[in-house]
């Protein structure tokens, strides 16, 4: 560690000898904001007071993200205008060190193994090419060549190798302490929202807890920072040629309403009301969304496709709720796993099953599918299929849907495959065509009992 | 066998080799007194970030150098030049009788390298005793080597080198001619008198790139206002090497030329002895491999229990605004602008004073300062990659490359972050790719995705010739949304709201605030 110290301390007498630089555990960062978005980026917003000199001068600003993308740094500050900036990761390695002594003499310390007896040479480094080949008096020698002990002493430290990455500007300046604000981006931070929802099956409704976990992997703390998390993805956007992500299907119907939540253009804002330490290495959450009792509503869902037949298949559990200010959670809802919890019959909350979400406009109406239902299923028998013209099939499905829960159940039906064209002839109860693929059928199966629903299709296929 | 017959022999040897290349005489360049380098971006790199290990790219690099040449012929070694270089794109002139052979020896003096120039010569070995620590050295005559290890020859009989497990170190009488330290460029000229000559050395090396950094700012504006933003653009220059130029001309070139594939460079010989010995590895050590270290698991589901109301150690999340005096401008202020020409087809940035470029750094300087640049902010959306599963649309920033709109520049490729005003100050709203853009082109860049502004795309019925489509744009903001849709296939019939924009049928669109924009349109199936 001392050694650590001196040479940081040698460091920067070459590096910057007009700079002097206290070498403590003190951070240079000054009073610090940080912006973390969803797709593991940060703006870092970093306000340091300078004294500087009257005219052009060099400042390094030490204490900046390890990951830096140097190319996104921008200083301003009052009266100050910026000549030129510059990132530098020349770093001063053992391996650097030699190869940089190439030409130059360094003292070799050889102690004799035996007898312990130092002796001091002079050797001129000549090459350093996956071994270090030297002059010593008059013949030639490689460096440990017989694995005996030697310590290589060298006069000094090159020039213009660091110890870590160093950002510098040159600016120009009226002269005077000024307060100035660097900013820059970095990757290495990130958040993501994590839902708590405790489903109330008897009153049929949700109590939903939002928390944010944040992360820091930037190889850099940022002390007694502002945070301010940011619900979107900065450069997520592909234009017209293809979006990012593919629905998650979360959101049966897109809301279009609006609060008074702080907004960054098209992305919410999500600040920390105190300031707090984010520690390299640290996961953080808190808490940013508490709505208790909000209606909800279990179904089930069932999809066969064209032609499917199977065995009793159980139907997916479904929770259907909204986002909306009347009746709903009442807030956007930046992406996140939510997970959904049940009381079991002593009153301890149980573990149903969990679902990703998109970020979700507010006025939303959303289904989470939280799992396979045990005894809702649905057996699925293809009857008839003629061929009735060289262009025409008729193809008669019947669909057993059976409940053993000792309450009635909505199972959604749904029969996917229609290619647009396909007709259904007859139907044991009406269909909606939510589209030209797809008919649905909402079946309200009373406990323990089961329903069956037949339907004949005239199609192409 | 008599080893001492073998010197005799090895020394007339020596002297035969040394005699021509002791007329010439070495003159070695040090340090250039003036460096002009001009930085080329990676050819075809896109958008991809610039590889800050090894850049892409390339820069041509013109050094003034003074040398004293003797009479007579010389080797002229160049030092300080870039570990990049092309040799074959080398020009060297100013030199009273110009060059009679240009070479690059990568040839590097190394352990492997000595041992390779000693084949067949005599040198000497020192053991040293671990018990007593008493050297003994013996003159011995390498045999073999260096591939696989070293045999040599000692009065005792044949050795492998190394294979002993005491401590043996080589020692070599002289430094071989033609092995050097790091690869060189050396010319060979004549002069018949002694001259002090100032030569001009010119070469393309590899390692360099650069790109434009944009940063645009939006600015405020009032609703039905022309919205506006400042634009700024960092002209960023990598070096990748181990050299430094200092106070240098800079220059970048922005434009393709043309460049042809070119073979890599001949590899350096040399490196570290590789010695195989006989087996002597023992068991402990084979290294240990302590397998695959899995990532810390996902933090668990936090306990439901929390869902009671105290909450003494949480940080609520509450709309609170920063300190007013937090930063009001993203855009920094230059001193110092990069001066813009045209070079035939390429267009040439010229920083207006010396820098240094150091080795293994990135340096910015100001390239670009337009600010008022009339824009709109458009959400566009290409049809078929949407379902009937509502999805975000992507939005853009558009404006055109003219004096009107407040630019007309030309506008080489890089990325642009893009800030936008809210109640914390300034900050980022997305990061988009610009390419080349030149004077009166459409300039647009993509910015994010939004949430709020929605689209999903149902097929509501089929038949055989047509299918019949409903588009629905949903916006959850509380202000109109400009929206264009492109459909790609061929629409039947006229359709309100439907246009052909550059030849693409595109539903244009302006979705008020808190409401939704439905079409139906009918696809021609063929």
């Amino acid at each position: 560690m001392r050694l650590f110290g001196f040479v940081g301390l040698l460091l920067a007498s070459v590096a910057t000898p007009a700079i002097s630089q206290s070498v403590t555990d003190e951070s240079a960062q000054g009073d610090v904001s940080v912006t973390i978005y969803n797709n593991n980026q940060a703006l870092v917003q970093d306000v340091r007071s300078l004294n500087l000199p009257k005219g052009r001068s060099k400042q390094q600003f030490p204490d900046v993200s390890a990951q830096i993308r140097a190319e996104t740094v921008t200083l301003a500050g009052p009266d100050i205008g910026i000549v030129e900036q510059n990132f530098d990761f020349d770093l001063l390695t053992p391996a650097k060190l030699m190869e940089k002594a190439v030409g130059q003499t360094v003292t070799l310390i050889r102690t004799n193994p035996a007898t312990g007896a130092e002796t001091r040479v002079r050797a001129e480094i000549l090459a350093a090419n996956g071994g270090v080949v030297m002059k010593i008096g008059d013949t030639i020698e490689v460096l440990r060549d017989d694995g005996l002990p030697v310590r290589v002493i060298f006069d000094r430290v090159p020039p213009n190798l660091r110890a870590r990455p160093t950002l510098s500007i040159t600016l120009e300046s009226a002269g005077g302490r000024v307060p100035t604000t660097l900013s820059y981006l970095t990757p290495g931070l990130g958040w993501k929202a994590d839902y708590v929802t405790l489903f109330d099956e008897a009153k049929q409704t949700i109590d939903v807890q939002g928390w944010v976990t944040l992360t820091n992997n930037s190889g850099t703390d940022y002390r007694n920072a502002n945070i301010l998390l940011v619900a979107g993805s900065p450069n997520s956007g592909r234009g017209r040629n293809s979006y990012a992500q593919w629905p998650t299907g979360t959101i049966d119907s897109a809301g279009t309403e609006s609060n008074d939540r702080e907004r960054l253009g098209d992305y919410y804002l999500y600040p920390l009301a105190e300031r707090t330490n984010v520690a390299n290495a640290q996961q953080k959450q808190v808490s940013f969304l508490d709505v208790t009792a909000a209606p909800a509503q279990k179904v089930y869902e069932f999809t066969n496709g064209w032609l499917g037949s199977s065995e009793a298949t159980s139907a997916s559990s479904v929770l259907k709720f909204s986002t909306s200010r009347s009746g709903g959670l009442g807030d956007q809802l930046p992406s996140g796993v939510m997970r959904v919890y049940m009381r079991d019959k002593r009153g301890d909350p149980q573990f149903i099953g969990e679902s990703q979400i998109e970020a979700t406009p507010m006025g939303s109406s959303m289904s989470i599918r939280t799992g396979e239902a045990f005894d809702v299923k649905v057996k699925t028998v293809v009857e008839e299929r003629i061929r009735r013209s060289s262009s025409r099939w008729r193809t008669k499905m019947r669909y057993e849907v059976t409940n053993a829960r000792p309450e009635a159940a909505t199972v959604d039906l749904a029969q996917t495959g229609l290619w647009g064209d396909v007709r259904i002839e007859q139907e044991s109860q009406t269909s909606e065509r939510v589209s030209a693929d797809k008919v649905e059928w909402r079946v309200n199966v009373p406990a323990n009992s089961s329903v069956t629903v037949t339907a004949t299709f005239d199609s192409r296929y | 066998m008599n080893v001492s017959r073998f010197f005799a022999l090895l020394a007339l040897l020596l002297a035969l080799q040394a005699g021509p290349l002791a007329a010439q005489q070495l003159v070695v360049s040090g340090q250039p007194e003036n460096i002009s380098i001009t930085i080329y971006r990676a050819p075809g790199r896109g958008d991809r970030p610039i590889d800050a290990n090894w850049p892409q790219g390339y820069a041509l690099i013109t050094e003034t150098r003074t040398i004293s040449l003797p009479a007579g012929d010389a080797m002229v070694r160049f030092e300080g030049v870039s570990e990049g270089m092309f040799p074959e794109s080398a020009i060297v002139t100013g030199l009273p009788n110009g060059v009679r052979e240009k070479n690059r020896d990568a040839r590097l003096l190394s352990p492997r390298g000595l041992i390779d120039a000693y084949l067949k010569r005599e040198v000497s070995i020192t053991r040293t005793n671990k018990a007593t620590g008493v050297s003994r050295t013996q003159n011995v005559f390498i045999t073999a080597g260096p591939d696989g290890g070293v045999i040599f020859e000692s009065d005792e009989g044949f050795e492998a080198l190394r294979c002993t497990g005491l401590p043996e170190r080589m020692t070599f009488a002289k430094l071989p001619a033609d092995l050097s330290a790091k690869p060189t460029l050396s010319i060979l000229t004549t002069s018949r008198t002694a001259v002090t000559a100032t030569l001009t050395l010119t070469y393309l090396a590899s390692g360099f790139d650069w790109q434009a950094n944009y940063v645009a700012t939006i600015k405020e504006s009032e609703a039905g206002e022309q919205t506006k933003l400042d634009l700024f653009a960092w002209l960023t220059v990598a070096n990748g090497g181990n050299q430094s130029f200092e106070n240098a001309n800079m220059m970048a070139i922005a434009g393709e030329p043309n460049r042809e594939r070119r073979g890599d460079q001949l590899r350096p010989t040399g490196g570290a002895l590789q010695i195989r010995c006989w087996p002597m590895q023992r068991t402990d050590q084979v290294p240990y491999n302590p397998g695959y270290l899995s990532a810390i698991p996902p933090p668990p589901p936090p306990a439901p229990m929390a869902m009671s109301s105290d909450a003494a150690e949480e940080i609520m999340v509450t709309a609170q605004r920063r300190n007013g005096a937090m930063m009001d401008m993203a855009s920094p202020v230059a001193a110092v602008v990069a001066e813009q020409e045209d070079l035939g087809d390429l267009k040439l940035y010229r920083v207006p004073e010396r820098v240094t470029v150091n080795a293994k750094g990135q340096k910015q300087v100001a390239m670009i300062v337009q600010p008022d640049v009339s824009y709109d902010r458009i959400y566009v959306a290409n049809a078929r990659d949407y379902s009937e599963d509502s999805a975000p649309i992507s939005y853009i920033l558009r404006s055109k490359n003219d004096r009107q709109s407040g630019l007309g520049v030309p506008l080489p490729a890089g990325k642009v972050a893009v800030f936008e005003n809210s109640a914390f100050g300034p900050l980022l709203a997305g990061e988009g790719d610009l390419p080349d853009r030149a004077i009166d082109n459409e300039v647009e860049v993509v910015v994010g995705q939004s949430s709020d502004v929605r689209l999903s795309v149902t097929e509501v019925r089929r038949t055989k010739s047509r299918q019949y489509w409903r588009a629905k744009i949903s916006n959850a903001r509380d202000h109109p949304v400009t929206v264009e849709m492109e459909i790609l296939d061929e629409i039947s019939g006229r359709i309100k709201g439907i246009s052909k924009i550059d030849g693409v049928s595109t539903w244009r669109v302006t979705v008020p605030g808190n409401d939704e924009a439905i079409l139906d349109y009918t696809v021609k199936m063929r």
